[in-house]
């Protein structure tokens, strides 16, 4: 009757999703399980579990006997549905299962699937070719479902998955399912895992004792992957479980780990610190996933980030109703997902890698603390350039800043072309000695040059002191025509015929090099470039580059 | 006296004379090369000079790298590209030319995967090897690759200017 209902309304697969699972999963996660879902049609299931839902809140006592009816109904229900319509539900489940981003699919409905494709696997299980991913759901679920009524419901439910495996045994597997299934189970058992470590080592035995094969399933799959690696340190360290996986694990982890503080505050209010801390670590953890894209769904997860936050507000906005402990919580959680930073109730950091402790109010996750870390270094390194480049002091701003190093260094860049450019054609031109050259300039560049930053422009400095040369206008003549393999002794007699560069250099000491090559310059460039410039009086050279540079700019 | 003048200077003065001595003797390496065949260059002044340029500033280029050596990211980047080239060269000039092929399509594939470009990513095309950097590895680089260039244009512009003389 149910199924052809849910036929009719055209969505059986979701109803028959329900079906099964609420026989395995305990009762407060479908409420939380159909509101979020982002599935066209479910309307019809919504209001169908919102009912059962209210009964089983409202009337507490009544919830054994809910779940024990359920329990027993699934097998009815199976019966009725056609093999096809199976497979039909599986397809969804499929895509359910594969778009496996946070976005998507609400956290709480991740534990259902996974329910859900225990069952349906171990259908399958006959198939010869996908046994071993298969196998391997059942191994990751029974236990979370065992675990999952055990605590909050007070109902021994070891049976209960088989029982439903016995009752869907007759459907057949499809390649189509079976590829859903293998690529489920990846993202299976790391939820199982997760699963594990937050709920401790008895948890883990019970597994064991329930499904013997489980370490077998589990144990090359998580060798494969950091995983491990991650359950181990989560089980020595217990206070701080989430934070150590945040950034290996996908959103499944975090729907299992959001599911429960919300089960344990629908049935027991006593436990409601540990929920609420509990919860407000694996909403963090939720856009962390987000942010971390899992294996399957890339791009989805980045671009519902913001969607996904969203979602989770009207989920508490139900549990609010459900129970009044949450009231207090739902500001504070809504607020730490709109601004993107933690809770304010600081969980411990892990201690491996981030040594830095956050002051009051600020955020205290581990990708908080690490993107504080890498932001006060990026702006480290920027002070450092300020220094290197000319004319970034003014600028204000990281972005314009950029800018001013990108130009600076295009322009060195281009310097250096043009110098060697220079270059090439004094090499035709000119047979130069370079031995003695080499020499000279190994001596001349071991001397100190305080002031790395060359003033490129030589146009200028050639203004500067062109003046100086007007006195001695037979230099440049005189250098010209030098023989050119006379190389070493050009400074002595550049020194020698300009009574003014000697004390040039002796006041000026610290830039012997420059001006130098300024001299140089000069002779190469010719004199009377800047001719309103020859009125300075000599004396004002003998300062700073810096100042000259600024009577240029005049 | 220069060793000691270098031992007691700071050590960028050291990477400037080293630059200096290293980017003088490949100069005179070059210029030795290009008497060799200074026939052909009259021929056609304006190719030659283009190549002797090229030389010149790879020169200045490898000069440099090695005068910082293989401690920095950027310097290794550039003596593995420089050490790529002259092995490239060495083999023939059309598999040059194919790889060169080959290198724009890839890199236009990348470029098309990936979103527009940033400023860090207009930095990152300037620095060398600096596309397997992040931010802050790039901004260290990119320090230390100025003060390096600068060091480059002032020897450089020295040398010129003497050899001009």
């Amino acid at each position: 009757m149910e199924s052809e209902y849910f036929f009719n309304a055209g969505v059986p697969p979701q109803a028959l999703l329900f079906e099964q699972t609420s026989t395995s999963s305990s009762m407060p996660i479908w409420q939380s399980h159909s509101s979020p879902m982002e599935m066209q049609d479910n309307c019809s299931a919504h209001r169908l579990f919102n009912s059962t839902w209210e009964k089983s809140t409202g009337h507490g006592p009544h919830l054994e006997s809910t779940l024990s009816s359920m329990v027993s109904s699934p097998g009815v229900a199976n019966r009725n549905v056609s093999g096809e319509s199976f497979m039909e539900l599986i397809g969804k489940l499929g895509n359910i299962g594969n778009s496996n981003n946070p976005g998507e699919i609400s956290p709480h409905s991740q534990p259902m699937l996974a329910a859900s494709y225990f069952t349906t696997a171990n259908n399958s299980a006959n198939t010869s070719c996908y046994t071993t991913p298969l196998s391997s759901p059942p191994k990751l679920n029974m236990p979370a479902m065992d675990q999952f009524s055990k605590e909050h419901l007070n109902i021994p439910s070891l049976g209960k998955p088989m029982g439903l495996n016995s009752s869907v045994a007759e459907f057949t597997a499809d390649p189509g399912f079976a590829e859903r299934a293998a690529k489920f189970s990846c993202f299976g058992s790391r939820s199982f895992n997760g699963r594990i470590s937050q709920l401790g080592l008895n948890n883990a035995e019970m597994a064991k004792g329930c499904n013997p094969m489980m370490g077998n399933g589990k144990l090359p799959r998580v060798a494969s992957s950091p995983l491990l690696k991650a359950a181990e340190s989560q089980k020595r360290d217990r206070s701080s479980p989430l934070q150590d996986r945040s950034d290996l694990t996908n959103s499944q982890e975090s729907s299992v780990s959001e599911q429960i503080p919300s089960g344990e505050a629908g049935v027991k209010a006593s436990n409601e610190l540990n929920s609420r801390k509990r919860k407000a670590l694996s909403r963090g953890k939720t856009k962390e996933s987000a942010s971390n894209p899992p294996v399957n769904a890339t791009k989805d997860a980045e671009t519902d980030e913001n969607s996904n936050a969203k979602r989770i507000k009207p989920n508490e906005g139900e549990e609010n109703e459900i129970d009044p402990v949450k009231a207090e919580e739902e500001p504070k959680g809504s607020g730490d997902d709109s601004q993107n930073k933690a809770n304010s109730k600081p969980p411990e950091p892990p201690k491996d890698y981030i040594h830095v402790r956050a002051r009051r109010g600020q955020a205290t996750d581990s990708h908080s603390l690490a993107e504080r870390v890498r932001r006060e270094k990026i702006s480290e390194r920027m002070k450092l350039l300020q220094d290197l480049v000319p004319g970034c002091n003014k600028v204000t701003g990281k972005a314009l800043m950029l800018d001013e190093i990108i130009n600076y260094v295009q322009s060195l860049q281009r310097q250096v072309e043009f110098l060697s450019m220079k270059l090439a054609s004094v090499n035709t031109r000119l047979d130069f000695n370079m031995d003695t050259l080499i020499s000279k300039d190994m001596f001349q560049s071991s001397q100190p040059l305080p002031h790395p930053m060359f003033p490129s422009d030589s146009s200028a400095s050639a203004a500067i002191f062109g003046h100086q040369q007007q006195p001695n206008p037979p230099l440049h003549s005189n250098i010209s025509n030098m023989d050119p393999l006379d190389t070493a002794g050009l400074c002595r007699n550049l020194n020698t015929q300009l009574p003014p560069l000697d004390g040039f250099t002796q006041n000026a000491h610290q830039y012997p090099t420059f001006c130098e090559d300024d001299l140089q310059t000069i002779v190469q460039m010719g004199f009377g470039q800047n001719p309103s410039l020859e009125t300075f009086p000599p004396q004002n050279f003998q300062g700073s580059n810096q100042v000259s540079h600024m009577k240029i700019e005049l | 006296m220069a060793s000691k003048h270098t031992i007691a200077t700071r050590h960028a003065q050291g990477i400037r004379a080293r630059f200096a001595s290293r980017f003088l003797r490949s100069l005179l390496r070059l210029r030795r090369s290009g008497n060799r065949f200074g026939g052909s260059q009259s021929n056609d002044e304006g190719i030659g000079k283009r190549i002797r340029t090229d030389r010149i500033k790879i020169a200045a280029y490898a000069a440099m790298a090695r005068a910082v050596g293989p401690r920095r990211t950027w310097s290794r980047a550039l003596l593995f590209k420089l050490r790529n080239r002259a092995r490239i060269h060495g083999v023939s000039r059309k598999r040059c030319l194919v790889s060169e092929k080959k290198r724009v399509t890839r890199n236009k594939v990348v470029a098309i995967s990936s979103r527009e470009p940033s400023r860090a990513d207009t930095l990152r095309k300037l620095v060398p090897g600096g596309d397997s950097m992040d931010t802050c590895v790039l901004l260290e680089e990119t320090a230390h690759y100025i003060k390096c260039l600068a060091t480059q244009v002032t020897v450089m512009q020295s040398i010129a200017d003497r050899l001009l003389l």
